[in-house]
């Protein structure tokens, strides 16, 4: 493995030498028109010549380069009866160019492409033959009739080759610990980006028109200490809603009563594993769909045992807004707000951090408590001062009382007598009142895939997420990172039901063609081919650290959490202490981190994640640094540092 | 390490014969081997002979040769110790001042010759030839699709495995999957467990994690090694303990330690005391900063006041080349010991010993607060 590592680097270095003065930026552009469209070199050889006129794609009118051969958006041939045969004949087709180098120095350049290739990727060789031929050949003239009126700054060719070579060398290496080869690649591809993204129009279709279906889709998040009654409520109200058959709903009970966990029943309905069932907790987070008379609603049911907050970090992430489950019986209610044991606080805040800022605090279990006005007070006093703490304005909670198991004050006024006190919404009603944050969808695509599915009987990959911002549409090419394959988008799901669009905001299944599943992890991010997400395993923050025992260090190792993704983290350097409440630098170089303190650090990750500056992107540029199973920092991202070898 | 002779004079030059017995000794010797001494030792060289045809002949000729020690390597994925050097032995194949590279065997002896054996190095001596029962301890660290294998020795954490595999969530109809890739991850770690984990060696196996990942992988062992009829585990069961951790990552590894069922295993062993140290360190830097310091200049401004109770030090500070730095710390240590203080040396290939190098390598909790000391640049 490790000679495989070197194979890359070194082959690299040999094409940079003798394409030096190439800007590789072009490069990789056309090698992503390669792969995935899988046009033959040589029309695009053909047309390389030609002026930069304009052509009309035929079916989504748009104005594409005479140069292209297939439409920017669509991906419709241009030439739909030209068929030429990407192995063989490109390099007979390649001769006639007449401004073309010799023969030979085609074929020296292309030996050397191939030679420096890894052994299973023959087919693709003749495609850099051409290349080669076309960045000896083509300086000014072929890079800005190819390119596209986005990439202003590219002005020559690099060396096709090597670039070339970094999708195949990283194809190949993808299991192994393929660092050196991805570095390689997202350094190319974090080059390009810079001078592209203010330039960014946004199609027409992915805008949002009164047209379409009047509903918007809404993230619900549901947090809160371990058995609180998260998923019993979360089943109690997708069965009230008609989401689940009494069919299902028997089968789940008569299920739970054989194992002797009747009062789980309608927990089921979320908790799907076997091992969730028998222990009696959701161990990751489920994803139940319903609507309400406003809203589309996701349901994102998260684990609220505290070894598996990294879990309900990854799916709330994604939440628009939350609520918050607190159990009313005495005790419980107690352990949860614990500062030391109980999840209600870290979830609390951790749903803060999200950049949600209405929650819902359903007070469960009231039926327990016999629905008495004076405990929902005192939890109502006590759990409203740390959430003011935590930053929560006053007008954007709400308080329920309410009984999962009793089904009153969900989805329709309280029938008990004894909850007559409480003269507020239901929780149907609360879930209706909330407001729809502020939706991306001028900006690039981005979505931070959550899931993988690999299905074995179709060789499908799926990748399951909610869409930060942009839009994607049946068909659309997209670029999958870290990997930094180009997949299309073959099919799109939403709630179990094909759908053609969609925008930010919206929780879909994504169902990728062109791509292998090992491409694709659980931490990746989809975005637009043009404007790639960066890729970095260092990075400087700002952040925020909570109550800890032990004090951070220069050292420290820690666990790094950013959208879906999750590294082991070190920090680095610690660069200056901030005061809280100006922002200024009050100290810099402090010798360590006590609870409560503003600073900006550096660290460096075990691996590469896919991070945006907080600034251009706030989804991916929240982190959460955690250790010994506590959250000890919250931050954001403040500078992408290049990453290193 | 079992020492066969021993001819040394405290604070000068010696001679020691030694045999190393495990992988632990080879790092106990690349402590204490230091460019400048000389190295006595039988190995194989390649020799050219002139036969009689006129050709020449390479032969692998066993010799025993010395050499004056110019560097020494110590690899950690293989525990082989290198040492570089020229000859000084007159021997009928090679000549002297010629290089050569021995590579030390385990169970082969060798003679290391010091001009000065300072306390620190009969220390280190010392302790190796200790007949303690190793520490030896091998741990599953994992989670939910990442696992590391470590072996826990005396001196020496190595990693002998790491597996990863990407887990999909348990959304509806892929379910199957999900229990699928979770029964594969299994079966590779199994795999590694079973290749690396040597229960002859080793005096018990703990298998950590968050959550309930190691209660599956433990019945996955079981029941895996009651179907393929696996000798080594059903006799061993009792030896092996279920820890949790907060995390899967290798720095959890000092939580494993902690632990009470854990820590009465290794209670008198080097790796728990470093724990400790470390875990005291932490807890004086937090409650009482101004008690505690790290970073060399810190700590040597405090040394000059008296102040420091007990100093945390790694070995890698003392393979600095240089020798005036080497005897600086040795110094240091001596005199913190004269004064009543205790001096822990941390083995720089414990997951304690990597976590001090990260702050400097170098650190003290002193006597009384020392507050000016922040305003000085580390």
């Amino acid at each position: 493995m490790p000679r495989k590592v070197d194979y890359g680097f070194r082959y690299e270095d040999d094409n940079y030498d003798v394409y030096e003065d190439y800007d590789y930026d072009y490069a990789d552009d056309y090698d992503y028109e390669e792969e995935e469209n899988g046009i033959a070199p040589v029309t695009k050889a053909k047309q390389e010549a030609s002026r930069t006129g304009v052509w009309r794609c035929p079916i989504c009118t748009y104005d594409n380069e005479n140069s292209m051969s297939a439409c920017d958006i669509c991906g419709v041939l241009r030439n739909p009866l030209v068929k030429v045969n990407n192995k063989g004949d490109t390099a007979a087709a390649a001769a006639f160019k007449f401004d073309a180098p010799s023969p030979d120095d085609l074929v020296s350049n292309g030996l050397r492409s191939v030679k420096s290739k890894s052994k299973d990727s023959r087919g693709r060789g003749t495609n850099f033959l051409v290349e080669s031929e076309l960045a000896a050949n083509g300086l000014v003239s072929s890079s800005t009739s190819v390119t596209r009126e986005r990439h202003n700054g590219v002005e020559e060719n690099d060396s096709t080759s090597g670039s070339g070579n970094k999708p195949e060398t990283f194809n190949t290496r993808m299991d192994t610990e393929s660092l050196p080869s991805k570095s390689g690649k997202a350094r190319s591809i974090i080059e390009r980006k810079t001078e592209s993204i203010s330039q960014y129009i946004p199609e027409k279709w992915m805008t949002p028109n009164n047209k379409d279906d009047g509903l918007s889709q809404l993230n619900l998040a549901i947090v809160g200490h371990v058995d609180s009654g998260k998923s019993t409520l979360s089943g109690r109200m997708l069965h009230l809603l008609g989401r689940i058959s009494q069919k299902e709903m028997h089968k789940y009970e008569k299920e739970a009563k054989q194992q002797g966990k009747g009062s789980f029943a309608f927990a089921w309905a979320l908790d799907e594993s076997a091992e969730e069932r028998e222990r009696g907790i959701t161990m990751t987070v489920g994803v139940a769909f319903f609507t309400s008379r406003k809203y589309h609603v996701v349901l994102l049911d998260s684990p609220g045992h505290r070894d598996f907050v990294p879990n309900m970090i990854s799916g709330a992430t994604q939440a628009d807004a939350a609520i918050l489950v607190v159990d009313a019986s005495m005790g419980s209610f107690e352990a949860g707000i614990d500062a030391i044991g109980g999840q209600t606080r870290e979830h609390a805040q951790l749903i803060r951090s999200f950049g949600v800022d209405q929650i819902i605090i359903v007070v469960n279990k009231m039926d327990v408590v016999e629905y008495s006005k004076e405990r929902f007070d005192v939890i109502k006093q006590k759990l409203g001062t740390f959430l003011r703490s935590c930053g929560f304005k006053d007008s954007s909670i709400l308080w329920i009382p309410a009984s999962a198991m009793e089904n009153q004050n969900l989805v329709a006024n309280p029938s008990e007598a004894r909850l007559s006190w409480f003269k507020g919404p239901s929780l149907l009603d609360a879930i209706d009142s909330l407001q729809l944050p502020e939706r991306d969808y001028s900006k690039p695509l981005l979505m931070p895939i959550c899931d993988v599915i690999k299905s074995q009987s179709q060789g499908q990959v799926t990748a399951c997420g909610k869409l930060e911002s942009g839009a994607i549409r049946t068909g659309s090419k997209v670029l999958v990172m870290p990997s930094g394959i180009t997949a299309t988008a073959r099919s799109l799901e939403r709630d179990s039901q094909l759908c053609n669009i969609a925008r930010a905001g919206d929780n879909v299944t994504v169902n990728l063609q062109g791509i292998e599943g090992n491409q694709v992890t659980a931490g990746g991010v989809i975005c637009h081919p043009d404007y790639p997400v960066q890729v970095t395993n260092r990075l400087q923050l700002k952040i925020l650290v909570l109550d800890i025992s032990t004090p951070i260090v220069m050292g420290s190792q820690l666990e790094f959490h950013i959208h879906h993704a999750k590294e082991a983290a070190r920090i680095v350097k610690i660069l200056s202490l901030l005061d809280p409440k100006t922002g200024n630098t009050t100290k810099k170089s402090p010798r360590c981190l006590l609870a409560k303190q503003n600073a900006i650090v550096e660290v460096v990750l075990q691996g590469p994640v896919c991070v945006e500056e907080y600034s251009s992107c706030r989804a991916l540029g929240r982190v959460f640094l955690r250790s010994s199973g506590r959250t000890i920092a919250l931050g954001i991202v403040t500078q992408v540092i290049k990453r290193e070898e | 390490m079992k020492i066969v002779r021993r001819d040394i004079e405290p604070d000068g030059p010696g001679s020691v014969k030694m045999v190393p017995e495990e992988a632990d000794d080879l790092w106990v010797a690349y402590n204490l081997i230091a460019a400048g001494d000389t190295v006595m030792a039988v190995t194989v060289r390649k020799v050219l002979r002139e036969a009689a045809s006129g050709g020449r002949d390479a032969e692998r000729v066993k010799l025993k040769l010395e050499i004056k020690v110019e560097t020494v390597e110590y690899d950690k994925e293989g525990s082989v110790l290198r040492i570089r050097g020229k000859n000084i032995l007159e021997n009928e194949h090679v000549k002297i001042g010629a290089f050569h590279t021995l590579e030390l065997d385990l169970h082969r002896p060798f003679v290391l010759r010091k001009v000065l054996w300072d306390s620190l190095s009969l220390d280190t001596l010392h302790q190796a030839s200790d007949i303690k029962a190793s520490a030896d301890l091998a741990v599953v660290l994992m989670q939910e699709g990442l696992a590391h294998i470590l072996l826990v020795g005396k001196s020496v954490t190595t990693t002998r495995s790491r597996v990863e595999t990407s887990i999909p969530r348990k959304h509806g109809p892929s379910i199957a999957g999900y229990d699928k890739a979770l029964n594969k991850f299994f079966d590779n770690v199994l795999q590694a467990f079973l290749k690396h984990v040597d229960f002859n060696v080793v005096r018990c196996a703990v298998i950590a994690s968050p959550g309930f990942t190691k209660d599956q992988f433990h019945r996955h062992l079981l029941l895996e090694a009651e179907r393929r009829q696996l000798r080594a585990i059903i006799e061993n069961k009792s030896r092996i303990i279920l820890v949790h951790t907060t995390s899967g990552y290798k720095h959890s590894l000092r939580e494993v330690l902690d632990a009470p069922n854990v820590m009465n295993i290794i209670k008198n062993t080097k790796a728990a005391e470093e724990v400790r140290a470390l875990k005291d360190f932490f807890a004086m830097l937090s409650n009482e900063p101004a008690r505690a310091c790290y970073g060399p200049k810190h700590v040597e401004v405090a040394h000059e006041q008296m102040a420091i109770q007990t100093l945390l030090i790694t070995d890698e500070l003392f393979r600095s080349s240089d020798v005036a730095t080497r005897q600086k710390y040795v110094n240091l240590v001596d005199s913190v010991k004269a004064s009543g203080g205790t001096a822990h040396i941390f083995s720089s290939m414990h997951v304690s010993g990597e976590q001090l190098a990260q702050l400097t390598g170098i650190a003290a909790i002193l006597r009384f607060p020392l507050p000016d000391l922040d305003d000085i640049e580390m």
